[in-house]
């Protein structure tokens, strides 16, 4: 959300600079993406959708700098319509759970025109571009207010009869920005033939404000956030509408908007003609009991009862003391995210500051330490590869796209990412050692050489985890993962494969756990053209294969531009 | 001319079918497309050629030279084949006694922070849970009272195994419900490991990255927020000096409430702002608070009868910070002159 500054000055009294206004806001309420001298960005997280409008900002900017607020005697004890006897527009709603509560106001002898600069600075500032008066109007309404509005074209609305539907199966809409969308379980606004709009998200090219519109239906209404983030996902429309509906809208809101947007409408030479209000408009305020020791012991500094009280009730909470210890809080109708006591206490610290908690060291009964066999396993295994020498490389948990092809796995046997960034994150590793060979790769093209050799001399290693994907057998489970040791040894000679079994021996024997036998005796030849067809040999437990040591195949090698012999080593580590 | 260009034709072609190992035809390549090979110097005299010769003589050239080319390239395969048939006729002494050449290890720059921050959490009584890379719905989001099609899920960008069930973990906290419903309170736990987001990778950004967490269960009323100041300084203070520092704000993250957004005291300019904090004075390093309600009722703890907090934080940016490491890459991407670079900070 960007808030306009000058804009803000007119609802709240605020003595502080861009900056200062900036510090104190990502200090005690929100994190603030941008600042300059026009505008604030702030950095908006769920829970606050009251701060998408500039009354909630300017309650909490009231709040956390003391300043008075400057719009409260604009907010009408009888909304303008009270009493008028006004005839109705015809609303229908098929689902109340979708649409709780639906307005429409008719406004007659509008013209359509450029919009004056105080409403374009307002907008820019905003970050939204001016369309022309009518529409501006809406949009620095939710602006202001932080409630949707949406203007159709009267004349574009056959019978003056709006209704709130689901799309059937089939059914398409030309949005305003001349797409033509295939609806699906989308939140419709209709009229007795035709339809006008996705409900919250974008409206209808065919009921758009035109040159000649004189006449609007303008409509403010509650839709279930659900829906609408749905119908946003799907369609990829993200717009400052649907981000408020998302968040959540209250009906007291609703009804100062509503009655704001009339009257800047009568600004522009407007007048109410009819009005429907459809649904329940009663919102209770749910009250939370606040513990005062409570408060104290999560927030970890001793804050008495006024303190607390005061707190609250400068962001507008009624507080109720019901027992020595226990508080009744009411929030305000416009703070959606207080749900729990929990929600009142983050009110009570950051209000009264983060900045005066004194740290204090944890106390009580130290817990029994967790099994952390593995982990020291892997740790002095680490450490037993870099005193053999090696060093220690992470590489990805996925399969390049090269390796997959030159190992010629089939992809059925690999774990596979549904919404991949890209082909090189597409496929997670089932072994260590091909990514090891593309490290030895990378280095021999960047030139990499050893201070100690002459001759190009790579030796790594890497602990980490591969993945196995789900048996066919859905009984057995997902896919698993388990960690391995990898090692790969190119030290210039044409049987690396040598000096990584006296490497691997001294490395294994120093473990206090068992890693496993090296062969003594030779297996018998592959043929697989991943490893040299004789220079390979198993590591095993009792009769259990844990691992391997072999030269790599040539052809693999030179597939990646390694000319020298690679001995390689992976083994399961976690038996 | 033309006959110039058929007897290197003729020449060479013979010169590469005779080859019979990788070396020769390297020399047979230089000479012939080497800076003063026969090729590379030829063209030089076409300037002297009539406009009709040059008609005949330059696709010719062309065609030679391709052929060349391409004989050689087919020639190598052969000879590497040729090699490959050979291979299981060579020796393997399974046995061997070779000494091993004399190599200075090294640790991962990470591997060694990790150890670090495990030593100083392992005085505190912290033990380290590890939980999978591979995670359900239930465990990275839901019982982190983050609900299916909440807009606060929007937050984590994240990579799907089988989308609506399995992902890959969006950060270590999936350790929490799947420690906490052992029920073995209390608790101090701590997991640095891997974790994974749906982001293009740039000098700033990985799909793959490591996390710090602890989590920390008590009594009711037990654990409070100046422990977390408490924790979060220790964490600064042990790992950049005694001058670091924590500041906390508010932040919103659905698994705990209050939350808490922790910066770090910039230790390159005290605070006064400079090019490395972006003129702040301050880093943001890490997101905390204390333990949500839900998040206890998930595990099946009774949350009136438990309290906790929990902190998270990326080492590999706060490696970045006190190295100055322009390219988060470089952790990953295996580059041996930057691992061994960093062996004595």
């Amino acid at each position: 959300m960007k808030v306009s500054l000058s804009w803000l000055k007119e609802l709240v009294d605020y003595q502080l600079t861009s900056e200062e206004l900036a510090n104190k806001l990502s200090l005690t309420s929100i994190g603030v993406k941008q600042q300059t001298e026009d505008y604030l960005e702030l950095d908006l997280t769920y829970n606050r959708g009251d701060l998408l409008s500039l009354w909630g900002v300017a309650y909490e900017v009231s709040a956390i700098t003391d300043a008075p607020l400057k719009f409260l005697g604009d907010i009408p004890d009888d909304y303008i319509w009270v009493g008028k006897n006004l005839p109705q527009v015809k609303v229908e709603i098929e689902e109340e759970k979708l649409c709780p509560v639906y307005c429409v106001a008719k406004i007659e002898n509008l013209k359509v025109e450029h919009s004056d600069d105080t409403w374009i600075k307002k907008l820019s500032d905003s970050g939204m571009r001016s369309i022309n008066n009518i529409a501006d109007a809406t949009n620095l309404i939710m602006l202001e207010y932080g409630q949707p509005m949406h203007a159709f074209s009267a004349k574009a609305i056959k019978n003056e009869t709006i209704k709130v539907r689901v799309s059937k199966k089939g059914e398409m809409l030309k949005t305003l920005d001349n797409k033509v969308r295939k609806l699906e379980d989308d939140l419709l606004i209709t009229d007795s033939e035709s339809i006008l709009g996705m409900a919250g998200v974008m409206g209808g090219k065919d009921s758009e404000i035109s040159e000649d519109t004189t006449t609007i239906l303008l409509e403010a209404a509650i839709f279930e956030p659900l829906s609408i983030r749905k119908t946003s996902k799907r369609h990829g429309l993200y717009s400052e509408a649907s981000k408020r509906f998302q968040h959540g809208l209250t009906k007291i809101r609703l009804l100062q908007a509503l009655d704001g947007a009339i009257k800047l409408y009568q600004t522009l030479g407007g007048t109410l003609t009819a009005i429907t209000l459809k649904g329940d408009f009663g919102q209770v305020n749910k009250s939370i009991n606040l513990s005062i020791q409570k408060t104290n012991s999560l927030f970890g500094v001793l804050l008495d009862e006024e303190t607390i009280t005061k707190a609250l009730q400068k962001l507008n909470f009624d507080v109720n003391p019901k027992d020595a210890d226990t508080l009744e809080i009411t929030s305000p109708y416009f703070r959606k995210d207080i749900e729990i006591e929990e929600d009142v206490i983050e009110e009570v610290a950051r209000i009264y500051g983060y900045e005066k908690i004194e740290a204090r060291p944890l106390e009580g009964e130290k817990p029994e330490k967790l099994d952390q066999s593995l982990q020291n396993f892997i740790h002095d295994l680490k450490v037993s590869c870099k005193e053999a020498g090696l060093t220690e490389v992470q590489s990805y948990s996925f399969y390049s796209s090269e390796t997959i092809n030159d190992l010629r796995l089939t992809i059925n046997d690999l774990v596979k990412i549904a919404n991949p960034i890209s082909s090189e994150t597409e496929y997670m590793r089932t072994f260590i050692w091909p990514n090891l060979i593309e490290v030895v790769a990378k280095n021999i093209r960047a030139g990499f050489k050893q201070s100690f050799s002459s001759s190009k001399d790579i030796a790594v290693f890497e602990i980490g985890k591969i993945y196995q994907p789900a048996s066919p057998d859905a009984s057995l489970g997902g896919p698993t993962e388990s960690y391995r040791l990898a090692i790969a040894l190119m030290n210039g000679s044409d049987h690396p494969i040598d000096e990584l079994l006296v490497i691997a021996r001294n490395v294994m024997t120093k473990q206090s756990a068992n890693m496993g036998e090296i062969a003594t005796s030779p297996s018998a030849p592959r043929n697989d053209d991943l490893f040299h067809p004789t220079r390979f040999t198993d590591i095993k437990v009792d009769a259990k294969v844990v691992g391997t040591i072999a030269e790599v195949h040539p052809r693999f090698l030179n597939n990646f531009g390694i000319d020298k012999r690679v001995a390689i080593l992976e083994i399961n580590i976690e038996i | 001319m033309e006959e110039k260009i058929s007897g290197i034709q003729k020449n060479y072609l013979d010169k590469i079918t005779k080859a019979s190992s990788l070396k020769e035809l390297d020399e047979i390549f230089l000479e012939v497309f080497g800076k003063s090979g026969e090729i590379t110097l030829l063209p030089k005299n076409f300037k002297n050629l009539s406009s009709d010769e040059k008609k005949t003589v330059g696709p010719l050239f062309n065609q030679v030279k391709q052929e060349l080319e391409k004989t050689i390239g087919n020639r190598r395969q052969a000879v590497r084949e040729e090699s490959y048939s050979k291979l299981s006729k060579e020796e393997f002494d399974i046995n061997s006694k070779t000494k091993i050449s004399k190599r200075e290890g090294h640790l991962h720059l990470a591997t060694r922070f990790k150890e670090e921050i495990i030593e100083l959490f392992e005085k505190l009584g912290f033990s380290q849970f590890d939980a999978p890379h591979i995670e359900s719905e239930k465990y990275n989001f839901e019982d982190l009272n983050i609900p299916k099609d909440h807009p606060s899920r929007d937050m984590w960008d994240t990579l799907y195994i089988e989308p609506g069930k399995l992902l890959l973990r969006t950060h270590t906290s999936n350790f929490w419900p799947r420690l906490m419903k052992k029920k073995r309170t209390p608790l101090r736990a701590m997991s640095f490991d891997r974790c994974f987001r749906y982001e293009a990778v740039d000098a700033r950004h990985s799909h793959t990255f490591n996390q710090f967490e602890i989590a920390v269960v008590g009594k009711a009323g037990e654990i409070t927020m100046a422990n977390l100041k408490y924790l979060s300084d220790y964490l600064l203070k042990g790992l950049l000096g005694k001058e670091a520092k924590s500041r906390f704000r508010p932040k919103y993250y659905p698994f705990v409430e209050p939350g808490v957004g922790i910066d770090c005291l910039c230790v390159f300019c005290h605070g006064k702002g400079c090019r490395i904090c972006s003129g702040t004075g301050w880093f943001e390093i890490a997101g905390a608070g204390m333990i949500h309600p839900n998040v206890f009722k998930a595990a099946g703890l009774d949350p009136k009868k438990h309290s906790g907090l929990a902190w998270g934080f990326g080492p590999d940016r706060m490696l970045m910070i006190k190295y100055q490491i322009e390219d988060i890459r470089l952790f990953l991407e295996g580059d041996l002159k930057f691992l061994q670079g960093f062996n004595k900070p």
